[in-house]
């Protein structure tokens, strides 16, 4: 698998009024060629401030990299000036955001918001770059091409925003999309248009993408591989599978328990008590434990490092290590292990 | 036989009447709540659920139709005595948790607002008493009471919105996207609370959400609304077991579910309105197909959909 | 791939032993509660520039009241031949300014030993002898007075009106605006001219101009903010609540609508005192024998060339003041940002 992008003990912080908070605190990840990455988490886990480390799109006055690098195409994108990244971003690695009916102008026509990337980044002409918008509006789904070209974002509704948006992003053929909770602003069904459509486009432009998102059923829906974020670290990482079916970490077992599926019926859902940490005095040791009914002593003292569970999945818990005592997971969780070759709880024979 | 407590008949809230702009957000919608059931109302954003619920406990006075609450009529000329004997009855959680608190009050008046206007506590110690109580309630702690709602969490202030709805004793609550803003984990959180207090006071709920997975978990019955209009109606598990309407299926096939293996398997379907070639000669209303499920349809989709279920 | 650890990290013995945690630890807020205001007011004070107009303004203030009665001459007293004294302080005059040294014919004279004048006037005379320090102060004290009773009035016409506009919206609302919109196209100036001369210009005349249209400013701000309030979701659950009106109104709407007002007013009173300013510049503000700073400013332009310090002194006060208010109301303004906690 080749490797177009590697996250490496990446740390930063923003210089806050009250103080530092740390917002990432040691993120390790790779991103392969043509794969979709998933990261996901819930507000103040961090995965929203990664991907904008990675696109170097916070404030320079309060975001601060302490620690780490951001290796893509051989360089280190941490330590890139602003014009240098300006070259990348939109060309190389692109971004798409949550809202629609904020991520375009509302004061320009749709169709200079789309060659404005293309006239930006590469020598064509202007009439090439008109063509060039009109087949990605095609692309994406977009009837009338030509004559939507000249019109406002208000004249489109969600949906349609959120594929000019996805065609604005793939305009110059970027390496990398970065979409940031691109449907959760829609309807059950747009989303799923959506969805399906990215799916395709990646496919044919061949470019990797790393989806943020708290919803998990998206993340089963176009994940290749999962990384889930608590506090400011990723805390489980692995395919999309070993993550649905054989995870390892209290608060993935707890994101999957506090979701009804269909089995649950009236059993009361599993809830995970309290709140995220304050990033601002995270604490010493694991950041969920005091939130876990599987808390062990150590959690209060020390981090726990990444364990590996197989080549492709790695949980960060002291539970992992071969001293601790082995912990039964929620029985929603168990129901899904069961169906998992490999894992503790596999009923169907031999592996 | 379940009592009815609420029977919302023909209800109809339009917007800018005569304009061009005019729109139906609910377009003659009929059903019943009964005492002690939980009632979803599902549908995309534009459908008129919200609208419905806002209708129902009177924050809009309806364009047309009734809503007869233990048969009293909460629309029509009413005094402002009628009017606030309903508003103790009926109380309304919202969706959003920073908007839905006054930043500028404490905890502890925002959750007695209810005791003082109704005057339901004979003096002060009576009042945090009750207020104490109503926290304890819903998970919090009494030192909350002298905060502001911004030291709060959205799952924290979501539940200071419960408690807020619980201090005036009602016995139906609409509960308007209460947990759409909130993370996952937390989500789960509050409608555990829900799930208690509906069986500790043993309260109605009409539950309004786009959420059809924790829909489905929560709700009794669900109700399908599109376009202001309500498609189908049927307890919870038949509705998903058994959709009837194309568009509630169109609905159900595109959620994904955190199940890999089910997704990548997963076959959308897509709804089109016109495939029902209604004419002005189509008597199209709600139909009961089978005991407590109704899909809306003409006279001639209710027997071809009747035959469907007969021979299955 | 992920952080790969070569060894197993070796651990006390008991390290694994499982904990149970109390839930309701989870939900303790740590740190300590702080209303709006208080935050407010801490970010006031963390603005060094509103600190330091406010303490300005303070003083000002103070001396607004002190200056005529710590004077040993009344403000509107004569004394001609004194007239045209610069200004001479005892202490200062060593540094050599304010020494009651001005320019005559070329040169530079005591006008004190000419005049042979014993006492000091800290801020000199004007053409008719009477003492600027207690003149100025007197100005002051008429120009805050008529800029605070402007704005007050203002506050509470546009108040209710913008109010009113906008919490019953629809029709009222479009009428009330229409009315709005009237009085903003007529000229200002040309309305405030038309008052004065049927009333006799003074104080009171000064006020109504100041307020006959002004208020229209904060009407339009407060509508915005109430209707920006109306609907949020804490102003519909008190409405299921079964709220009045009226405690909406003042429970609800009013408190979060302070913070626009308060700062509105903070630029209305310079405008106001600016305004007066100017009216009696170009002769339509107070009357003499008063003093305001408006119609110091004027009887100082005239002998701008020889005298400067009668235009000198109550200039540099009413600019401290403006400034001072602006700062002010910037500080408030940014201390009173809604955006800052939600």
């Amino acid at each position: 698998m080749e490797k177009i992008l590697q996250v490496k003990n990446l740390e930063l912080s923003f210089n806050t009024q009250g103080g530092e908070v740390k917002a990432i605190r040691g993120v390790n990840f790779d991103l392969n060629k043509g794969e979709t990455l998933a990261i996901v988490g819930e507000s103040g886990s961090g995965k929203s401030v990664t991907t904008k480390s990675i696109m170097r799109l916070l404030p320079e006055s309060s975001a601060e990299f302490k620690n780490g690098e951001i290796l893509f195409g051989g360089r280190d994108l941490t330590k890139l000036s602003d014009k240098e990244m300006q070259k990348i971003r939109g060309k190389e690695i692109s971004m798409i955001f949550q809202d629609p009916m904020t991520s375009l102008n509302p004061t320009m026509p749709i169709g200079r918001q789309l060659t404005e990337p293309l006239l930006k980044h590469q020598k064509i002409s202007k009439n090439e770059a008109k063509k060039v918008a009109i087949d990605l509006l095609r692309m994406v789904g977009m009837p009338k091409p030509e004559l939507r070209m000249k019109q406002y974002p208000h004249q489109f509704s969600g949906g349609q925003r959120q594929r000019i948006v996805i065609a604005i992003s793939l305009a110059c053929n970027p390496k990398i999309l970065i979409a940031d909770e691109p449907t959760t602003a829609l309807d059950v069904t747009i989303q799923a248009q959506i969805l399906e459509l990215m799916k395709d486009l990646q496919k044919k432009i061949d470019t990797s993408i790393i989806f943020i998102t708290h919803d998990l059923g998206v993340v089963a829906n176009v994940a290749d591989r999962v990384a889930v974020m608590y506090g400011g670290k990723i805390v489980e990482i692995g395919t999309v599978d070993e993550i649905f079916y054989n995870p390892q970490h209290p608060y993935t077992w707890g994101l999957l328990s506090s979701m009804p599926s269909l089995d649950t019926e009236d059993a009361k859902l599993y809830a995970i008590p309290g709140t995220p940490p304050d990033l601002l005095d995270p604490p010493k040791g694991d950041a969920f434990a005091l939130r876990s009914e599987y808390a062990l002593k150590i959690d209060m003292e020390q981090n726990p490092p990444f364990f590996k569970v197989s080549d492709t999945h790695s949980a960060a818990t002291w539970l992992l290590h071969p001293d601790a005592p082995q912990v039964e997971p929620p029985l929603t969780v168990i129901e899904r292990m069961k169906k998992f070759p490999g894992s503790r709880y596999y009923e169907g024979g031999a592996v | 036989m379940a009592e009815k407590l609420l029977e919302i008949k023909n209800l109809k809230q339009y917007f800018n009447i005569g304009k061009a702009n005019e729109v139906r957000a609910v377009d003659d919608i009929s059903f019943d709540i009964y005492k002690g059931e939980t009632l979803g109302l599902v549908g995309e954003s534009g459908c008129g659920k919200s609208t419905t619920g806002r209708s129902i406990i009177r924050l809009y006075d309806a364009t047309d139709g009734d809503v007869f609450y233990e048969g009293e009529n909460v629309h029509g000329k009413k005094s402002k005595q009628d009017l606030k004997k309903f508003n103790r009855k009926m109380q309304m959680i919202f969706q959003d948790p920073y908007a839905s608190l006054n930043q500028r009050m404490k905890v502890m008046d925002i959750i007695a607002e209810g005791i003082d206007i109704h005057g339901l506590a004979k003096n002060s110690t009576e009042r945090k008493k009750m207020v104490y109580d109503l926290l304890e309630t819903v998970g919090l702690n009494k030192e909350h009471a002298n905060r502001y709602p911004h030291e709060f969490s959205g799952g924290q202030r979501q539940r200071l919105g419960i408690a807020r709805a619980l201090a005036v004793d009602p016995d139906f609550i609409i509960a308007d996207e209460p947990i759409s803003a909130l993370d996952v984990s937390i989500q789960a959180q509050v409608v555990n609370l829900l799930k208690e207090l509906q069986q500790e006071k043993g309260l109605t709920f009409l539950f309004i959400a786009h959420d059809l997975s924790m829909v489905k978990y929560i709700s009794d019955r669900i109700g399908v609304m599109y376009f202001g209009k309500l498609v189908e109606l049927a307890p919870a598990e038949e509705l998903y077991n058994n959709p009837l309407h194309p568009y509630t299926q169109s609905l159900l096939s595109a959620i994904p579910l955190p199940d890999p293996n089910y997704e990548r398997n997963r076959i959308r379907k897509s709804y089109d309105p016109a495939i029902h070639k209604y004419t002005e000669a189509d008597d199209v209303r709600m139909r009961e197909i089978s005991p407590g499920h109704f899909v809306q349809c003409s006279e001639r989709e209710f027997e071809s959909i009747k035959s469907a279920s007969v021979s299955k | 791939m992920t952080q790969k650890i070569d060894k197993i990290p070796e651990l006390p013995k008991g390290s694994f032993e499982r904990i149970t945690l109390d839930a309701h630890q989870a939900e303790r807020i740590t740190k300590p509660s702080v209303s709006f205001w208080q935050d407010a007011w801490y970010r006031i004070r963390k603005n060094k520039g509103a600190l330091f107009s406010i303490v300005l303004f303070g003083l000002i203030v103070i001396m607004a009241f002190l200056g005529p009665v710590i004077s040993p001459y009344a403000p509107n007293a004569q004394t001609i031949t004194h007239a045209n004294l610069p200004p001479k302080i005892p202490v200062i005059e060593k540094l050599g300014i304010l020494d009651g040294v001005g320019t005559l014919g070329g040169k530079e004279v005591d006008l004190y030993e000419m005049k042979n004048v014993e006492v000091n006037y800290w801020f000199g005379t004007d053409g008719l002898g009477r003492d600027m320090f207690s003149r100025v102060w007197k100005g002051t004290q008429v120009s805050l007075f008529i800029a605070f009773v402007a704005a007050a009035i203002d506050m509470l016409i546009g108040v209710i009106y913008g109010g009113i506009s906008g919490y019953f919206g629809g029709r009222v609302d479009d009428f009330m605006q229409r009315v709005v919109e009237i009085l903003t196209g007529i000229p200002n100036l040309v309305v405030v001219i038309l008052f004065i001369l049927i009333m006799d210009p003074g104080i009171l005349a000064i006020i109504i101009a100041l307020t006959i249209t002004g208020w229209t400013g904060m009407s339009r701000v407060v509508r915005g903010q109430v209707l920006k309030y109306k609907s949020q979701e804490f102003v519909l659950a008190a409405r299921t609540l079964g709220a009045s009106d009226t405690r909406i109104i003042w429970k609800h709407l009013m408190p979060n609508v302070l913070g626009v007002i308060i700062i509105n007013t903070m630029f209305t009173i310079p405008s106001a005192i600016f305004f007066e300013a100017f009216l009696s510049f170009i002769g339509l503000g107070l009357q003499a024998p008063d003093a305001s700073l408006g119609t110091l400013i004027n009887d100082g332009y005239a002998l701008i060339q020889f005298a400067p310090h009668i235009l000198a002194f109550p200039a540099i006060l009413l600019s401290l003041i403006m400034i001072a208010f602006n700062l002010i109301g910037d500080g408030l303004r940014d201390a009173l940002d809604p955006k800052m906690k939600d």
